[in-house]
């Protein structure tokens, strides 16, 4: 009897998956930077100012490029006139700068300062 | 959020731009006056191509993107670098283009 209702509750209760796995998602990203710097014995995950202040110094030592146009925000090829060839020239100092190797599907998309800068910063090993 | 539209690249674009990031990564593991060197040649290669050779020229685009895997191949394996078969190459390249 008890068993009956047991199946017969559960066969209508719909546990809000959606819920469980939104929340397992998002967190999982927070989370990530959080216990990579717990469970890391040297602290060495960068600051936001830091990758900006990096980046910037890249960009702006670019040949092609006047210093005093670059912003955190700007674009590589509508603001700053460089063209695809540059813009991968960029992509591949940032690489260097942060000791990364970011996969071309990636580096294809990363055509600003401000998506540089997310995407360094969010890179578990850039350093 | 300065996420903008990504800037749209076609197939072909895509596969210009690896082969450049590649030589550009394969450069680095020479030694520094090597790297500079190769990266003057190879810069100035696709620079060129890219104002010679209308956009959608694909079969010259593809015939350049075979031979340009072909040389950064070649570059890979070299340990010591040959940079001058590279450069013979490259100004041969330059040589037939430009007649």
């Amino acid at each position: 009897m008890a068993s009956a209702l047991r199946s017969a509750i559960l066969g209508h209760v719909r546990v809000p998956v959606v819920t469980t796995g939104s929340k397992l998602l998002t967190p999982l990203w927070i989370n990530r930077s959080t216990s990579v710097r717990s469970m890391s014995s040297h602290d060495d995950h960068l600051e936001k100012t830091q990758v900006i202040d990096r980046i910037l110094d890249i960009v702006k030592s670019f040949p092609k490029v006047d210093p005093s146009q670059v912003t955190p925000e700007v674009h590589f090829q509508k603001d700053l006139g460089l063209d695809s060839l540059d813009n991968v020239e960029i992509v591949m100092a940032i690489e260097e700068e942060f000791k990364l190797e970011i996969p071309d599907k990636e580096a294809d998309k990363i055509d600003s300062c401000a998506l540089a800068i997310e995407y360094v910063y969010n890179h578990p090993l850039a350093s | 959020m300065g996420a903008s539209r990504p800037q749209k690249l076609s197939g072909i674009q895509k596969q210009v731009l690896s082969l450049y990031r590649g030589f550009l990564r394969t450069a680095r593991a020479k030694t520094l006056e090597n790297r500079a060197h190769i990266e003057s040649l190879v810069s100035a290669e696709f620079r060129k191509n890219s104002e010679l050779i209308d956009r959608k020229n694909f079969l010259h685009i593809e015939y350049l993107l075979r031979r340009g895997k072909k040389q950064l191949d070649q570059l890979k394996t070299v340990d010591s670098v040959r940079l001058s078969s590279t450069n013979v190459e490259l100004s041969d390249t330059k040589q037939q283009s430009s007649g």
